[in-house]
């Protein structure tokens, strides 16, 4: 009889604490699943009008290795630096070349001559296209954060997001001229970037375009470093550009119109040679997470995507009309 | 005959005994053992990780007091000191100024100053600050992640079971030690420069 009741209660004991820890962990549950009254919602800037999206995304691949520094494109060949490797892939995908670098790479670019530039944050190396070290700079010293190259013949620009400024050097690296410091008699506004994201391009004719990022400005520069023209529209809208550092990715097409690639809200756009708003490439909802896809145009006006969050390299084409 | 076993209930009584005898001893030891380890070991208190902070406004809700022990604070080494900033701006704020209507907290702790242009350093009041993380999801979205949540110990009363802590979508509070309290952002500060380090915020 004793021996029954004993059971009896252990069984009570047993089910109670059962039933405790059980309302424990639902209501704990059911708490992480509250509305949250302060959110912050974006959904009405992510919406975009589908007739202003004018690519479609033909082909992705993924990559393998982490950490991508930046992507270029040449003939039939994407080529990307990751902080330790060169690869280069065909468009199917498939790898057709690797090699380890020397150092950690930030930047990517290859010139007429495919010959490949690299930054390595406070220097650059180039490479031929056999993945032979050709050449390799002196240190800009240890403020010096190289985001972007871009070489037109003998002249290299180089972006140096730490110092805010663009060096134009030969192709051994010695600085011809320092652009963009700011100057109030020249009207030069001076960079404003307050995070690496700094991006240089040539255009059709050889001038150089920077992104002027804390300023949401594109600023075009004459060969002697005067400041040429410039455009650029500060807004949340699809339009425009927001937030600290955008556009954080610039390329240009032949016929001088510019494709632009955005943080915090990831979208790619295209404009006019004169800045005016053409279209969408890839709206918000293509992306993931908040990280700028670094982008790259080759000669049949495809915008090639490295997306750092997916991993992937992704193909946009012109939808045909 | 000094082989004749003992009777049975002795056996069981005698490992009676010594089972609670044992079991005493054993207490007894992990009490004084767990004290000993407490009185050694650093005290800790409630902190959230501000890499794991997914800006969910239960900081403003949960927390026992009012308003919340949890405050904005600002990694002004990360700050882009930007004009159109997105943790001080509604998204579709009609202009860049300190109108309230285009400011995005809902009590408007956040005070923009003007620098030198096109600069703004924006300040934390943290007495009206209710921890909602609205401006954080702005700065997150749109900036470098400066404006970030931590937990205040001038306010925080260090409960046991932290009410926060328990409804955390990203599990981001954890206990840290007391001489060491925060989890402040700031690559710059920390000697963590790397372009990805930054990217991240």
């Amino acid at each position: 009889m004793n021996r029954k009741l004993v059971n009896i209660v252990l069984i009570v004991l047993a089910v109670a604490i059962v039933i405790v820890i059980g309302k424990d962990f639902i209501g704990k549950k059911a708490g992480k699943n509250i509305e949250n009254p302060f959110e912050y919602n974006m959904d009405e800037f992510r919406k975009v009008d589908s007739t202003q999206i004018l690519y479609a995304e033909t082909f992705h691949f993924p990559l393998k290795i982490h950490d991508w520094a930046g992507i270029t494109v040449s003939d039939s060949m994407i080529i990307v630096a990751s902080a330790n490797h060169l690869l280069k892939f065909d468009y199917s995908g498939k790898q057709i070349f690797g090699k380890q670098l020397i150092d950690t790479a930030t930047c990517i670019t290859i010139d007429e001559n495919r010959q490949i530039w690299i930054g390595m944050s406070h220097y650059v190396v180039m490479y031929d296209i056999n993945g032979t070290l050709v050449k390799r700079w002196n240190s800009f010293g240890d403020r010096a954060l190289f985001t972007s190259l871009a070489v037109s013949g003998e002249n290299v620009f180089v972006a140096d997001a730490g110092n805010r400024i663009v060096y134009h050097c030969n192709t051994n690296g010695q600085i011809i001229r320092r652009i963009g410091e700011k100057n109030e008699q020249k009207e030069i506004p001076g960079f404003i970037i307050p995070s690496p994201y700094f991006d240089v391009a040539i255009d059709d004719g050889g001038f150089l375009w920077a992104a002027n990022t804390g300023r949401h400005t594109f600023e075009n520069y004459n060969a002697d470093g005067s400041l040429r023209t410039s455009w650029g529209v500060t807004s949340f809208k699809i339009e425009g550009f927001s937030g600290c550092c955008n556009p954080a990715h610039i390329a240009i097409l032949d016929d001088n119109s510019f494709i632009t690639s955005e943080k915090g809200m990831p979208r790619i756009k295209i404009y006019d040679q004169h800045g005016q708003f053409i279209g969408i490439v890839a709206p918000p909802a293509a992306f993931e997470g908040s990280l700028a896809p670094d982008i790259t145009v080759d000669k049949q006006h495809r915008v090639i995507a490295l997306d750092f969050e997916r991993q992937q390299i992704r193909i946009f084409e012109r939808k045909k009309e | 005959m000094s082989d004749k076993k003992e009777p049975k209930s002795i056996e069981r009584r005698r490992f009676i005994r010594g089972g609670m005898q044992m079991a005493l001893a054993v207490s007894l030891g992990g009490v004084a053992g767990f004290s000993l380890l407490k009185s050694t070991s650093k005290e800790l208190v409630w902190q959230l990780d501000p890499f794991k902070c997914v800006q969910c406004g239960r900081c403003a809700t949960e927390c026992v007091m009012t308003p919340s022990a949890v405050k904005c604070v600002h990694a002004y080494d990360l700050c882009g000191y930007c004009d159109l900033c997105g943790g001080y701006l509604k998204p579709d704020s009609n202009a860049r100024s300190t109108a309230a209507e285009n400011q995005l907290c809902p009590t408007a702790a956040i005070k923009r100053k003007y620098i030198e242009e096109p600069y703004f350093e924006y300040v934390i009041e943290e007495n009206l600050c209710i921890g909602c993380a609205k401006c954080v999801a702005g700065c997150t979205s749109f900036g470098n992640g400066s404006l970030h949540l931590q937990v205040r110990h001038d306010r925080c009363e260090n409960c046991n079971d932290c009410a926060i802590a328990r409804v955390c979508p990203a599990d981001a509070f954890q206990r840290v030690p007391v001489d060491n309290p925060y989890l402040i952002k700031g690559g710059f500060t920390k000697g963590g420069t790397s372009k990805d380090q930054l990217k991240k915020g």
